[in-house]
């Protein structure tokens, strides 16, 4: 179980304004979407709850304690960030970066043990990369190493994921895969916050919303709340026509009489 | 008289004392690169483009014309104040027209060819030395001499010069062969092959140099290859003018022969590593360490 | 040894027998013809005295200083390239050897003893490392590129200076110079102090191996899994910088031990910095025994630059290695 608390965040963009100040807690079993246009400060606001990136005010709260004050590798026992970039630098094999999940586990003279081994190997089955383990991470396409990403975090454990666009890359079936897993991680007690730029994934995967503006504003809630066409237009800039599919809400761009529409087909 | 012929008369006489001056005045020499050169009347004003060169000139008695040298010309005491015209790697060509020589004196395989070529296209009158037995030592003291108009001090010292050496090769022409090893520097080890002066030097002393075999002239060697020649005589020159630390460390060798008997001598580099008249006062020094060397036997 | 699986223990046994087979080959090659029994009458306390002294002070030492300085300079190689994350990155990159190297021609142009010239080639490593790491924190805090772009105007500044000091100097001076640039082992007084830095550093790194795996993926990545990223640059850096200080001052600046040997190592064994960095230490130790070895022999008495050696049996090797990855 584990909490994340922000408590009057200003997270730390050059040259925006403050803002609003953010005081949120992000409770065990709830799954947060991050939504806002490009330059909103997603990542910057994942970074910052990972205590990667330091406020420009306030504070994270990990559990009752302040991040800032934590050791990292503390702090990496709880906690897994998969990133939007990714750097490859020397090349390693897909199961060599599985099982770098488990270095906040592992004393600095310790090797991976058998358990660590047999963790790296479930999550690279749950994400049906298993049949990559002994290939290069240079040689896979953006969808596999996308999904080698998300089984690195896996084999952290971490009570808390921090997950910067984890659909990014993936086709429809592995999109969905990846997202049933964070809900099925949110089910066992974890605490899911993802930065989302698809509007819809949100409404269909999250119960909680944070909106964030280009100008520092936001808001936050229940998505069921949030999920306000009113609300979502003024947030991307773009009208919005809304209709439900099986129940959920589903967003599309409302057409301009300007843009091409091929109506024949 | 007829004025016409008394017009030819004159124009002859004219002629007749032009020829006779420019007979007297204009001297010519070979050089080291077997080119012949030529001045109108002896030079006034020489840039020397080596330190060796310099103080050439000056035992040839043409020191008071010397106006330009390269740096670290040292020798004689008086070729220190001469300008510099640059090092003898990079000339300073400017330096050297502002002199407005009447002669260079070029060093064949010290000086960039280029430069010295351009110094002749410049209008100089270029003079190219390359000193490699001792015969050239004395060749080029007359040469100097005369390309100076001092003929009489150069060929005294040519003579001295050369009296000297044969002096010793008389003297040590039946000594026994000593086996001797020069060190011309430590840090990296050199040496001298057989076609370095120095293993003149040592050939007139009846020496015999370990490494007069070697292809390169200055060969780089390590202390093992000396250990295997096991040289009767060690010398070396060093860093300073007395300073033979140079030796010191192949005391640490006791099973060297040259250990054993302590013929372990120093010779100071400037009488033996520079092609000069001063090569007579390092070879008669190194006559008598190995004179020394034979005694210890 | 910690954290290395049994087929990369099984590799740096190899690696450690090749690095003993290239002291033995050093050992037993010389200008002086030494066979293998009177070899090993001298190693059991016997033996011509001759023999003694060649082999105890002159080729032992020799190949200790060469292996000690190989393993040095591969070792700081390895670190550097994880550190700049930069397969280019070599002991030098940042212009570490250039400092040393003004320094130590300094030092031979006002004609210092062997001694003044190691102690001035080492304060220049020193200034070096200082102010490349000075520079690239700036305003802004620094980088790996930061530093790497700093670190290589900062060569080209030594380098010029180097060329300065050449122009300078006398003669009679400039063969030694030159073959210092160059790196040679002959420069090499006692191979002591260069092995006790080597045996800490190695025992040093070898914890940080799987650290350093996790710091190849990229600094935010490595924060994310627990690495205290900062003070972890910062060792490294110092300890290389270290690394190739004491090299240099041991050898000269021998090249390209550091760029191709870690690389070797990676093409063949992957790209666990737990065994790449002691394997490194063997490889690159063997390599440059084996070049030195060669370079004082191949054309005796004449001796070469070790660095033509290297270069000469590491390029070949290391481009046919490279041919056939995948």
């Amino acid at each position: 179980m584990a909490m994340l608390e922000t408590r009057d965040l200003v997270i730390d963009i050059p040259g925006r304004a403050d803002g609003r100040s953010l005081s949120l807690c992000l409770a065990p079993g709830q799954r947060w979407g991050i939504l806002g246009p490009n330059g909103a400060g997603k990542t910057t606001l994942l970074h910052t709850l990972a205590g990667l990136h330091p406020p420009r005010a306030g504070r994270v709260y990990l559990d009752g304690a302040p991040l800032a004050t934590l050791k990292r590798k503390m702090v990496a026992r709880r906690l897994a960030l998969v990133f939007q970039e990714r750097q490859d630098g020397f090349p390693a094999t897909v199961l060599e970066t599985a099982l770098i999940g488990r270095h906040p586990f592992l004393a600095p003279w310790q090797r991976e043990g058998t358990e660590d081994l047999r963790l790296a190997r479930e999550a690279l089955a749950a994400l049906a990369v298993d049949h990559l383990a002994d290939r290069l991470v240079t040689t896979l396409s953006g969808g596999e190493r996308q999904r080698v990403a998300i089984a690195t975090a896996l084999t952290q454990t971490p009570a808390l994921w921090l997950a910067d666009e984890p659909t990014n890359h993936l086709d429809l079936r592995h999109q969905v895969a990846v997202m049933r897993l964070l809900a099925d991680q949110a089910r066992r007690g974890a605490t899911v916050v993802m930065g989302l730029h698809d509007l819809n994934l949100a409404a269909r995967w999250c119960d909680h919303l944070l909106l964030l503006f280009p100008d520092g504003q936001h808001c936050a809630g229940p998505a069921e709340v949030m999920l306000e066409p009113r609300a979502l237009e003024r947030l991307y800039g773009q009208p919005l026509t809304m209709t439900r599919v099986g129940g959920a809400p589903v967003f599309v761009p409302t057409p301009d009489p300007g843009d091409p529409v091929d109506h024949d087909r | 008289m007829p004025r016409s012929s008394l017009f030819r008369a004159l124009i002859q006489a004219v002629g007749l004392i032009s020829l006779a001056v420019s007979a007297r005045a204009q001297v010519c020499v070979d050089d080291d690169a077997g080119r012949r050169v030529c001045l109108e009347q002896p030079a006034e004003r020489i840039v020397a483009l080596s330190p060796g060169a310099t103080e050439l000139l000056f035992d040839a008695g043409a020191g008071e014309r010397l106006v330009g040298a390269v740096s670290f010309s040292d020798f004689p005491p008086a070729a220190k104040a001469l300008p510099r015209v640059g090092s003898y790697k990079r000339l300073d060509m400017e330096a050297i027209l502002a002199l407005k020589p009447d002669l260079v004196v070029a060093w064949i395989s010290g000086n960039p060819d280029t430069q010295v070529q351009r110094l002749e296209e410049l209008g100089l009158t270029v003079y190219r030395g390359e000193p490699l037995r001792f015969a050239d030592v004395a060749d080029t003291l007359e040469r100097f001499s005369v390309l100076a108009g001092t003929e009489r001090a150069g060929r005294a010292a040519a003579d001295h010069f050369r009296d000297g050496i044969t002096d010793l090769r008389g003297r040590y022409a039946d000594a026994d062969p000593v086996t001797v090893f020069y060190e011309v520097w430590e840090e990296p080890l050199m040496t001298v092959n057989g076609e370095h002066l120095i293993s003149e030097a040592i050939r007139v002393c009846g020496g015999i140099n370990v490494f007069a075999d070697q292809t390169s002239l200055a060969p780089r060697i390590g202390k093992e290859a000396v250990i295997a020649k096991d040289p009767e005589a060690i010398v070396a020159g060093g860093m300073g003018e007395d300073n033979p630390e140079w030796l010191e460390p192949w005391k640490r060798f006791p099973a060297l022969t040259a250990v054993q008997r302590d013929n372990l001598f120093f010779v100071p580099p400037s009488t033996l590593q520079r092609p000069t008249p001063q090569m007579l006062k390092g070879t008669r020094l190194l006559c008598r360490h190995l004179e020394t060397a034979r005694a210890r036997r | 040894m910690p954290g290395v699986s049994g087929r990369g223990l099984a590799a740096l046994m190899v690696l450690a027998g090749l690095g003993l087979l290239a002291v033995a080959a050093a050992l037993a090659v010389g200008s002086v013809p030494i066979t293998v029994t009177q070899l090993l009458a001298v190693l059991t306390g016997g033996g011509d005295p001759l023999h003694r002294e060649l082999l105890l002070s002159l080729r032992l030492p020799r190949a200790l200083a060469a292996f000690a300085t190989g393993g040095l300079l591969s070792l700081a190689g390895a670190l550097m390239q994880v550190l700049l994350r930069n397969p280019l990155a070599d002991p030098y990159v940042l212009g570490l050897s250039g400092g040393a190297a003004v320094g130590a021609l300094g030092a031979m142009l006002v004609g210092a003893a062997a001694f003044g010239v190691s102690g001035a080639a080492f304060a220049g490593a020193l200034l070096s490392t200082l102010l490349v790491f000075g520079l690239a924190q700036g305003v802004g805090g620094w980088s790996p590129t930061r530093l790497l772009l700093t670190g290589v105007v900062v060569a080209a500044g030594w380098s010029a200076v180097v060329t300065f000091l050449l122009t300078l100097s006398p003669a009679d001076q400039l063969p030694g110079m030159l073959y210092w640039l160059m790196g040679d082992l002959s420069y090499a007084r006692s191979p002591l102090p260069a092995w006790l830095v080597l045996v800490p550093a190695l025992l040093a790194t070898l914890p940080l191996g799987r650290t350093l795996n996790v710091l190849a993926r990229g600094p935010l990545q490595a924060a994310a899994l627990g690495v205290a990223v900062r003070p972890l640059e910062i060792t490294v850096y110092v300890l290389a910088s270290l690394l190739t200080a004491v090299a240099v001052t041991t050898a000269g600046s021998v090249g390209f031990v550091g760029l191709v040997v870690p690389h070797m190592l990676r093409l063949l064994l992957g790209n666990d910095q737990r065994l790449i960095l002691p394997a490194s230490v063997l490889a690159g130790g063997a390599l440059l025994t084996l070049a030195d070895t060669l370079a004082r022999t191949l054309l005796a008495p004449e001796q070469l630059p070790v660095g033509v050696i290297t270069a000469l049996l590491g390029v070949p090797t290391f481009l046919f290695l490279l041919y056939r990855s995948r």
